[in-house]
């Protein structure tokens, strides 16, 4: 990795050179999605708890294979480009994350992570009920090719885009022109206002793109989430002023024969992750950048005749950033009392994650209330 | 009572159908108010296209039941969901009585069934039929069918409620969204309402409605405020004779067809009282909604955004333009209107939920496309000839706009009236109707 321009500048401290130019810059939230369902047991694993081993006796993993953290839990091994952040202090474990009455369906239980509306009734991101007290213009930027990606970003209080890449959107930006507010009636007057906002938010990554402040020549991650990292980590680098961004990370539906497959997707994320990280210290911006995965659910515990996992309850997510206290937070599920689908109860609701992000990283007040934060950040 | 002129002609079309089309507002202006809007209700166009090949019920719930086919499923349903959605965009694009078909999508839109739950796009074309054939039709038989649909018992999860296993999520949306409203019943009432329809659920063979006494409460129960041994269609019925019931049809269409704000209860109770008198006959409330002050108010002209489905379609059959690529359906998806495909079981939220920036840039970038093709003449597949009225500019904008353009008309797009419909339609005020 190199970095030109101003960086190149200050010589044999980049980091300190960069951070101090960065001070201003607002605090950044990157939401890595892990789509399928990916299983937290075989992800931070409970070795030291002898129901995992009964409960999955082919494809549990063994003490002697995993990278060990603490209090008995280890992480597995795909995702060894993270130790040296776990090392230093960046990262965090957030374990038995779910919510009451938890659904098992892809697409329901994701709406209800992505809009926090509990019965799945919503298509209102949770990032609507915190971003536009403290932000106005751009909120965030999702990178897909679908272009139904932002859920976490989605609905008309939020200024946000899906794209592919930024070069994609210049591509559509294109055909944007500014229009005056017009009030004739309050339906035109919600289209313009929202035109209006689409042409600063395509100004903006227009003029970031074309002026960036800083330049990223990282060697691509392979697959779908090391691209959307690259892109990102171009926006932030450049200076785009917005202050979530999210990615994708898919192949965790994990049915049948789990162990390559979950494998491959967890070294995607680790090594993408990875990556993204030592650009953004390089950049000066990693104190400013909170890297958290969310997933629709975790697996069963019990593992299936096909050396997979179903569809499960409670699953692990992981927080990495300069200012990420060391951890392993919320407790860890009781694997010897199950449920009826022999799932797990979980021990921490996802919306606790919301209210940290709310209240610790953006010194927001918690629209969560009720839901305890936890200390990660 | 006056005749139509051209503006409230256009109006009452590009309302009640897809898109301002021309021979359509020209066969109504000069038209006496009433007799229009008899003829746009009576006319009902119920030949559909072919039904494309789908995967029946037998199969698909024989691979679902195999854990490691359940993949099979899904690639199965996302290829026929595709044909399902081209299906009725076909038929969106070609009906000889749009109304008919904006209803349709209305009740789609109230009666929510998601292909990405259900994955039967057999099941999903019977509800489709079934909610045309009682789209302008009664709306009491149009819920007790509903009620046993098996796309709807699929989708609510109505084939799992069993007296030993309630599942309460038919009851609770019965309540909640197609009937009562928010804050007008407790959890007991959905529990009670829950454990009436224990047994509902569908046929393993034949894929049909089949009520299975064995796993049926028969026990009493206490329902808004009634104590008796219900059964579903009890349950129904006491909900039709609740008040709240034809209110909460009432609101919907308000926001359907007048504007995004919320009505004035004094209109609701009014509408809701046409319906529950007539028995709910959905004609005889439509067609005193259309005859309504609300429903001309100058106000209320240009108040409603446009859905993906109208802008889309809506410009498909009011304009010549063709698409460079056949892939509307998944455009609508992009758009936030993928058909068969509502995100949540409230449908689409619709009103100002249309506009956010993404899909505001997907709806300009969609013009922007079309836009980029010739005005000559076109021939739809369906035979319909389609060509650019030879009018003055005042009237073509008068024409595709409901509110006077946003961006200045004095830059010369003197250069021919491409440019200047092209011009017209990629301005904001094209976005409302």
């Amino acid at each position: 990795m190199h970095l030109t321009g101003a960086a190149a500048v200050a010589g044999a401290f980049p980091d300190i050179a960069m951070a101090a130019a960065q001070a201003h810059r607002p605090r950044i939230l990157v939401l890595v999605e892990l789509k399928g369902g990916n299983d937290g047991f075989n992800t931070l694993i409970p070795y030291e708890d002898a129901n995992y081993y009964k409960h999955r006796p082919k494809i549990g993993i063994r003490k002697q294979h995993l990278i060990p953290l603490q209090n008995g839990m280890g992480m597995n091994t795909a995702l060894k480009s993270l130790k040296p952040f776990w090392d230093r202090g960046q990262m965090a474990w957030i374990q038995g994350v779910g919510y009451p009455q938890g659904v098992l369906s892809h697409f329901h239980s994701m709406d209800i992570w992505e809009t926090a509306a509990m019965r799945g009734d919503s298509t209102t991101g949770w990032l609507a009920r915190v971003l536009p007290r403290f932000k106005k213009g751009l909120h965030g930027i999702a990178i897909s090719a679908d272009q139904n990606a932002l859920g976490p970003l989605a609905g008309s209080q939020l200024n946000s885009i899906c794209m592919q890449s930024p070069r994609s959107f210049l591509s559509h930006a294109r055909f944007i022109q500014e229009v005056p507010l017009n009030h004739q009636t309050a339906a035109l007057a919600h289209v313009t206002k929202t035109q209006h906002q689409l042409v600063d938010v395509g100004k903006q990554i227009v003029e970031s793109l074309q002026n960036p402040k800083g330049r990223v020549q990282q060697r691509l991650s392979k697959g779908g989430l090391g691209h959307g990292l690259k892109s990102v980590a171009e926006m932030i680098v450049s200076g785009l002023d917005a202050p979530v961004y999210k990615v994708t990370q898919d192949g965790f539906d994990t049915h049948v024969g789990q162990k390559g497959p979950q494998e491959n997707a967890l070294y995607q994320l680790g090594h993408g992750l990875a990556s993204f990280a030592e650009t953004m210290k390089q950049a000066g911006m990693w104190d400013k950048v909170l890297v958290m995965t969310y997933s629709e659910f975790g697996r069963r515990i019990v593992e299936n005749k096909g050396m997979g996992t179903d569809h499960g309850t409670a699953s692990a997510q992981l927080v990495m950033g300069g200012r990420v206290n060391r951890g392993i937070f919320g407790n860890h599920p009781n694997l010897g009392r199950l449920d009826q689908n022999d799932n797990v109860a979980h021990t921490t609701d996802f919306r606790q994650m919301y209210a940290t992000v709310a209240q610790r990283w953006w010194g927001q007040p918690n629209p969560w209330k009720g839901h305890r934060i936890l200390p990660f950040v | 009572m006056k005749n139509l002129d051209f503006v409230e002609a256009r109006h009452l079309i590009s309302r009640t159908g897809f898109g301002a089309e021309w021979d359509e507002i020209k066969r109504l202006e000069n038209m006496p108010r009433d007799r229009a809007i008899d003829f746009l209700m009576n006319r009902r166009d119920t030949t559909l296209p072919a039904v494309p090949d789908f995967s029946r019920w037998k199969k698909m719930s024989a691979l679902n039941k195999d854990m490691r086919r359940r993949r099979m499923v899904m690639r199965i349903a996302k290829g026929e969901g595709v044909k399902l959605q081209n299906w009725w965009l076909k038929h969106m694009l070609e009906t000889q009585s749009p109304f008919l078909e904006r209803m349709t999508l209305f009740w789609h839109n109230y009666f929510p069934s998601s292909i990405k739950k259900t994955k039967l796009p057999s099941l999903l074309i019977n509800q489709n039929r079934l909610l045309r054939k009682h789209a302008l039709g009664n709306f009491s038989l149009m819920l007790h069918s509903v009620a046993k649909d098996p796309a709807m018992l699929l989708y609510l999860d109505g084939y799992k409620n069993t007296k030993d296993a309630v599942n309460e999520n038919f009851a609770r949306e019965l309540l909640e969204l197609f009937t009562l409203g928010r804050r007008y019943f407790s959890e007991r009432d959905v529990q009670e309402a829950a454990r009436a329809f224990t047994g509902w659920g569908i046929h393993p063979h034949s894929g049909q409605f089949f009520f299975d006494r064995k796993v049926h409460d028969t026990g009493v129960k206490t329902f808004m405020g009634k104590r008796g041994n219900f059964n579903g269609h009890q349950i129904i019925n006491i909900l039709l004779k609740h008040p709240r019931t034809a209110e909460t049809v009432a609101e919907k269409l308000w926001s359907e067809f007048i504007n995004s704000s919320r009505p004035h209860p004094s209109v609701v109770k009014h509408w809701a009282h046409i319906l529950r008198s007539s028995n709910y006959n959905i004609a005889i409330l439509m067609k005193a909604i259309l005859k309504s002050p609300h429903f001309w108010h100058h106000q209320n002209r240009g108040n409603l955004v446009k859905s993906p489905v109208e802008l889309a379609v809506g410009t498909l059959r009011s304009l010549p333009y063709t698409l460079p690529r056949d892939n509307l359906a998944h455009t609508l998806v992009n758009l936030g209107q993928g058909l068969f495909e509502p995100q949540t079981v409230k449908g689409w939220e619709g009103g100002n939920e249309w506009i956010s920036t993404q899909f505001l840039m997907r709806r300009i970038s969609l013009l922007t496309n079309l836009t980029r093709g010739n005005l000559n003449t076109v021939r739809r597949k369906s035979g319909i000839e389609l060509k650019l009225p030879d009018v003055s500019e005042a009237e073509l904008q008068n024409w595709l706009l409901a509110v006077k353009p946003v961006k200045p008309a004095s830059a010369p797009i003197a250069d021919g009236k491409q440019r200047f419909v092209r011009f017209l339609v990629l301005d904001p005020a094209y976005q409302v109707t």
